[in-house]
Order: structure tokens, then C-alpha cells, then sequence
């Protein structure tokens, strides 16, 4: 059988099937799009949170590759950078990464990180060759925020530097400055964070962080004091002069010290307020915290006195005057001069001490007892007055007037005031004497007197006569002197007799011998 | 293959081998091999369609990536710099070197959309039977052929600056995933390219009528 014999339409057809399988290549499209849906989730996932900084300008900083670092690891980075409408600096939005929510708070802070020389370091250098970045000091703590403002300069302290802030007032910034060292035995051991004067403007607010260890260092009674620069003092053993270091010595800095033997107070705390010393001997001088003020009134001329002059008691100094002024008493018509003095009572032992009614009492009864206040020349050349107390057991009686604000306390005129007065008041004595009746009473006893003379004088030539030379007196009394004279002779021989022999007083003179 | 022109290989039932060109003839669906080379036989590309739009699409998924993610990234100095395709395209031009620019332009961005484009074009005259100038089709055919092994460029220099330049800190390149995706678009054009049959073009306007 031939093929061409085969009737075809005898045999059924096979059903042949259109539905194929779809293609394995369709497996690359599904792995290209699970790859790239997995790439473009995880790159979405991983976008942290959009920030605006502030910033003055935006030297050093580029949209698009400026990064945020903190600890040298990528934290985010600059997105886009424009200025602000008002042109008075630019805003910065940075993409942060994934997790950056949790210390983007109110307390957190960016600054721009470019190499500078402040405080005595040198920092980031590393962005001379890399570019700035942008550096962030985070906080846990606080709101969260979006919008930060960055600062000019990068903060000394960060918080996750361990140790403790403290305040120090002072009347005057010295040379201190944002950086400036703080020094303990000369070690250095903080830094000023902040400089600032007091909203009353009568202080300078300084604020120092101190790291740990050394921050336990500072006690309650620990003083700081000013080691800026170079302190030359001169005093009976001759010229000390004190630098802290070379570095204090061209950007200041501050220096704190415990005093020995009271370091068992426990540490400060955190933001305790100090005074901060101008030197280093006041921080020995100035060791009484308790100043009461006086008033002393005084009427005479106060040149000399100056503002700051000691106090003293017998030499000793204890306080110093804070103000001198000049008043008119409409009553009496008077001028007198009000001195505010500032006595430290605890430099007086058993005076009372920290009681003020103690005190009160004490010094009502020093008063009775004489205490006055009284101007004393402190320099002749200066012509410096000093105000001086001392007990004057004779002065006229006074007595403390507890006015406020302050209380008035006695006074006495200077001593050479003293003198002037009675001086005057002799020569005012001198100037009533009747002096022309005494004048008249004394020429009539003149005249009485040269009488009385005349008197003598004829007494006198007649004694004369009457005991001269040729006087019979005279010969009478040397007859009389030759005849004593004899008689002695004789008596000196009795006396030879007798003592040879003794017996012719009894017996008379022997004839043998 | 119902409605085959006439004139055609396949409308005689034969069929050229792909890789020695000997003329077989067909018998049935069954997989035909050429008697000389061995070869698989087909009149026309099994499931070329299918093949290439699974291509194309593929390219498509990964050409988003390969231009948003960064290709490389330039570390000097400490301060590292990622780059994608676009920003390097532009950092060449603010800086002046412009035929720079437009080489990698062309070669990075310009082609490779060319190629997708030309070929979802192509795949759906074909779909829809079109007889819409078949000679300019596929001379668009050709050219997507012959460019498809020159849209390497960005991927060799990657290659070429990542194994040059090891200097350390001084500087140091990386590549980054957005090399990887921008070479799986290279190759899954070309294999979308490939996997094309031409002849599709003219199967239906011939099949219209001459």
C-alpha cells in the first residue's frame, strides 16, 4: 500500500492543543523585578528622617555630599542647602539615617566641623584635605524635633563627654574666653564652655566644665580663681612670680584648689555656684563669707579715703570701706560725710561669729565700753586714710543706732584732729586773759620790787661794815681763832700723855720720865 | 504558521538551519534536527515573542535602579563621593567637558532607551500584524543588533578605575549595585535583541498580499 492510496478523511484528527505552558524565560522578569523591588525597599527603609539646620553661611558646606558625622560615622547628609528669605543666613535640609529619630531632640546640636585654631587646639585638620562636615552632638533626652539651628563654633563640651559643669561669678572676664583651660596643680582638666555677663551686668557669669575623674576634684569649698597671664607678688622674702602654664599665659585660663584639711565636704554638684578669684592670694584673703555693712558718720574732710581702704583694729585688718558719700542735714545745716564700711565679724574670734544677735549684743557692748571708728593716715606720703578702730575708754559716750539700711556706728575725730581742736581751744583760753590789768599789777609790783632792792642793797653795805677786813670784829675773831688754836695744841698733848700713860690721869705726871 | 506567504521557506516546509544554513524540509511539529550539524530546526524562532517581551520587560524592571542608584563611588582623600550615572553626566558638564558628557550621555542614558524602545516597538507591530514599512523596521532591527554590544562603556570604565585605582586613603573606587543593574539592562537587551526573529516582520505583510 502506497501512501497515495491512504484515504486520508478516514482517520480522525488530533486534537492538538493551543495552550502551551508559559515560557521559563518569563523567570527573568520576575527575578529582575524581585530584585530591584527588594533594592528600591530596602533603599526606602533605610531613608531616616528630613532635617532643616540653620546656619550663618554655608562655607565649606555642599548640597548633595556634605555629611553628617557624628563619632566619624555617616549619620545623614546635606540635601539641599538655600538661603533664607530674609537672607540673614542659610537652611540646610539633611537627610538623616534610618533610626537618627531617637536623638534628634531639642537639646541635640550641629555645627559645622573646619579646621580652626581656638582655645589653644587645633582642630579638624582632617577637613582641610576632606571638605567640612557637618558634626551633631546627640541627646536622648527631650522633645523631638525637625528643625535645628546650628552653631557657629563647635560646643567644647558634648554630652557624652563625662563630667560635670559649674558656675563661677566674677566682677570681671579677665581673659577668659570660650576654651579657656581650667587647671588643677597645673593639670589641666576642663575648659570654659561659656562667658557670659549677668542680666544685672554687675557680674561676669563664667560657666566650666571639669571631666571625670577630676570633677570630683571640686569640693563645696574649693575656690577657682583667675591664672591668667603672669602674678607677680612682692613681699618680705622678696619677688615671686607664678604662671600657671605657657598655654595660661597666652589664653588665660582659670585654676581651682581645695583647701587643705576641709576636702572632706562632699563633691559639688552639678551647676554649683563659685566665686571665681582674681588671684590666687585672694582666694587665702578672701575666706569670710560673712560681711555685715556699717554706717559711719563722719564731719570732717575724708581726703584720701578711698574706696576699698581697710578697716583695721589695732593693725589688724577687718573689713574695708565699700562707699564714701557726702550729705546735707537740712536741720542742722551741717555737712557730714556717710562711710559704708563691710566688717567681716568672722575675722574677730568670739565675736559673737555667725549670730547675728550675738553679734549685736557684743558690739552694743564694745560700744559701751568705748569701740569707736576713727580716720587714721595710713600712708604719710600718700596721704592714704584708712579707718581704724580702737577702744577709747575716755571718749563721750555713744551708742550703735540700728537704722536701716545699715546700722550707724560711732566715731571719733582723728587724733591729729584731736590735737588741732585742743589747740585751739587753748588758744581761745589764752585770748580771754585780762592781759592789761595784769600788765598794770605787774608794773607796781615792778616798783615794790626795784623799793625792795634798794632796800637790800643798803642791808647789805652795812653787813658789809660791819664784817670787813678792818672790822673789830674782825681781830676779835681771829684773837679768838689763835687762842683755839692753843687750846687744841694742848688738848693734843693730853691726849699723847694719857695714851702713853694712861694712869697719870689719875696719878699726875711722873717726873722720871 | 497558518497563514504562510507564499514563495517562503516555510511555505514549502522547509526551514534553514541556524547554525550550518543547510535547507531542510519539515515534516510535522516534531523537533526537527538539521541532518548535517545536528542543530534544532524551526521555520522561525519557537516563541520569539514571548521570549522577547520577557526580555524587554526585565530590562525595563532593572533599568530604574541601574540610573537612581549610584555606580560607583570615588573615596579621596577620606571624603567619599557616590555617583550615579546622571550626576556624573553632569558633573562632566559643570565642569567643562562637555564631549565627555555627551559620549557617556549617549552611551549610558540615550542607548539603552533607543534599544528599549525600538524594541517594544517591533514587538508590538508584530502583535498587531502590522505592515507598516517593513524594510525601516528592520534596518531599526539591525541597529539595535550592532549597538547592543558598544553600551558597555560605563561598565568597563568602572571596572577599569576599580582595579587601578587602589591607592589607600589617597583614593580608592568602588563599584555599587547601580553597575550591576545598569549591566543587566546591557545584557538583557541584547538577549531581548536576540531572541527576536525579524522574519516576523515580514511574515505578515507579505501574508497581506503580494
Amino acid at each position: 500500500m502506497t501512501p497515495e492510496d491512504f484515504d486520508r478523511s478516514s482517520v480522525t484528527e488530533a486534537v492538538v492543543s493551543t495552550r502551551t505552558r508559559p515560557s521559563i524565560v518569563w523567570l527573568i522578569p520576575l527575578v529582575a523585578a524581585l530584585v530591584g523591588g527588594f533594592v528600591a525597599w530596602r533603599t526606602y527603609s533605610q531613608l531616616g528622617p528630613l532635617i532643616e539646620l540653620d546656619f550663618e553661611s554655608a562655607e565649606g558646606l555642599e548640597a548633595g555630599k556634605t555629611e553628617i558625622k557624628y563619632k566619624d560615622v555617616d549619620v545623614g547628609v546635606v540635601e539641599t542647602i538655600r538661603l533664607k528669605a530674609d537672607l540673614s543666613g542659610v537652611v540646610c535640609t539633611a537627610r538623616m539615617v534610618k533610626g537618627a529619630e531617637d536623638y534628634l531632640r531639642d537639646g541635640t546640636r550641629f555645627w559645622v566641623v573646619r579646621a580652626r585654631v581656638a582655645g589653644g587646639q587645633v582642630s579638624g585638620l582632617g577637613t582641610l584635605f576632606s571638605g567640612a562636615y557637618i558634626g551633631v552632638d546627640p541627646v536622648r533626652e527631650g522633645k523631638r524635633m525637625r528643625q535645628f539651628h546650628g552653631l557657629e563654633v563647635p560646643p567644647i563640651v558634648t554630652s557624652d563627654q563625662p563630667g560635670r559643669t559649674f558656675v563661677l561669678h566674677s566682677h570681671r572676664a579677665g581673659s577668659i574666653d570660650v576654651g579657656t583651660p581650667v587647671f588643677f596643680r597645673k593639670i589641666r582638666v576642663g575648659e570654659v564652655v561659656s562667658s557670659e555677663l549677668d542680666p544685672s551686668d554687675e557680674f561676669v557669669t563664667v560657666q566650666v566644665f571639669v571631666h571625670a575623674p577630676h570633677d570630683l576634684r571640686v569640693h563645696r569649698d574649693t575656690r577657682f580663681w583667675n591664672a591668667s597671664g603672669v602674678h607677680v607678688s612682692m613681699n618680705s622674702q622678696g619677688v615671686e612670680v607664678n604662671v600657671e602654664s605657657a598655654v595660661s599665659l597666652l589664653i588665660g585660663g582659670i585654676a581651682f584648689e581645695t583647701p587643705i584639711g576641709e576636702s572632706s565636704e562632699p563633691a559639688a554638684e552639678e551647676g554649683s555656684p563659685f566665686e571665681l578669684y582674681a588671684n590666687r592670694d585672694a582666694t587665702e584673703r578672701e575666706v569670710y563669707t560673712i560681711k555685715s555693712y556699717y554706717q559711719l558718720y563722719f564731719d570732717q574732710s575724708v581726703r584720701g579715703l578711698n574706696i576699698g581702704a581697710p578697716v583695721e583694729f589695732r593693725g589688724i585688718q577687718i573689713g574695708e570701706v565699700r562707699d564714701v558719700k557726702l550729705e546735707f542735714d537740712a536741720k542742722t545745716g551741717q555737712f557730714r560725710v556717710p562711710v559704708l564700711v563691710g566688717i567681716e565679724p568672722e575675722r574677730i574670734g568670739n565675736l559673737g561669729g555667725a549670730d547675728p544677735a550675738a553679734r549685736r549684743t557684743a558690739l552694743e557692748r564694745l560700744v559701751q565700753l568705748g569701740l569707736r571708728a576713727q580716720l587714721a593716715s595710713g600712708n604719710l606720703l600718700t596721704g592714704q586714710l584708712l579707718v581704724e578702730l580702737d577702744m577709747h575708754p575716755g571718749s563721750p559716750p555713744a551708742q550703735m543706732v540700728w537704722s536701716e539700711p545699715y546700722a550707724q556706728f560711732p566715731t571719733i575725730p582723728t587724733s591729729l584732729e584731736e590735737i588741732t581742736s585742743s589747740v585751739t581751744r587753748l588758744a581761745k583760753q589764752l585770748g580771754n586773759l585780762p592781759f592789761e590789768q595784769i600788765a598794770s599789777s605787774v608794773d607796781e609790783t615792778l616798783k615794790t620790787a626795784r623799793a625792795a632792792l634798794a632796800q637790800a642793797d643798803r642791808t647789805m653795805a652795812a653787813a658789809t661794815a660791819l664784817v670787813g677786813p678792818d672790822s673789830p670784829a674782825n681781830s676779835e675773831l681771829r684773837q679768838t681763832l689763835l687762842e683755839l688754836s692753843d687750846a687744841a695744841r694742848s688738848i693734843g698733848l693730853a691726849a699723847d700723855q694719857i695714851q702713853r700713860q694712861p694712869n697719870s690721869l689719875i696719878f699726875g705726871k711722873e717726873a722720871n720720865q | 504558521m497558518t497563514g504562510a506567504a507564499p514563495g517562503t521557506a516555510l511555505a514549502a516546509s522547509c526551514a534553514v538551519c541556524h547554525d550550518c544554513g543547510l535547507l531542510s524540509r519539515l515534516r510535522g511539529h516534531a523537533a526537527a534536527r538539521c541532518s548535517r550539524c545536528g542543530a534544532g530546526l524551526h521555520a522561525r524562532k519557537p516563541r520569539s515573542l514571548e521570549r522577547t517581551w520577557a526580555f524587554v520587560i526585565a530590562a525595563c524592571l532593572c533599568y530604574l535602579p541601574a540610573n537612581l542608584l549610584p555606580i560607583m563611588r570615588v573615596t579621596s582623600l577620606g571624603r567619599g563621593e557616590a555617583d550615579t550615572i546622571l550626576s556624573g553626566v553632569e558633573y562632566l558638564l559643570t565642569h567643562g567637558m562637555w564631549p565627555l558628557a555627551l559620549v557617556v550621555f549617549t552611551a549610558s542614558i540615550f542607548v539603552p532607551i533607543l534599544k528599549i524602545t525600538i524594541l517594544v516597538s517591533l514587538l508590538v507591530s508584530v502583535q498587531r500584524r502590522s505592515s507598516w514599512r517593513p524594510r525601516e523596521r528592520t534596518r531599526m532591527y539591525r541597529l539595535t543588533e550592532a549597538i547592543g554590544r558598544w553600551s558597555m562603556v560605563d561598565i568597563f570604565v568602572v571596572t577599569i578605575l576599580v582595579a587601578l585605582v587602589r591607592l589607600g586613603n589617597l583614593a580608592t573606587v568602588e563599584a555599587m549595585p547601580g553597575a550591576v543593574f545598569f549591566g543587566a539592562v546591557v545584557v538583557l537587551t541584547m538577549l531581548a535583541a536576540e531572541s527576536f526573529d525579524p522574519r516576523l516582520i515580514w511574515d505578515r505583510s507579505e501574508a497581506r498580499g503580494i
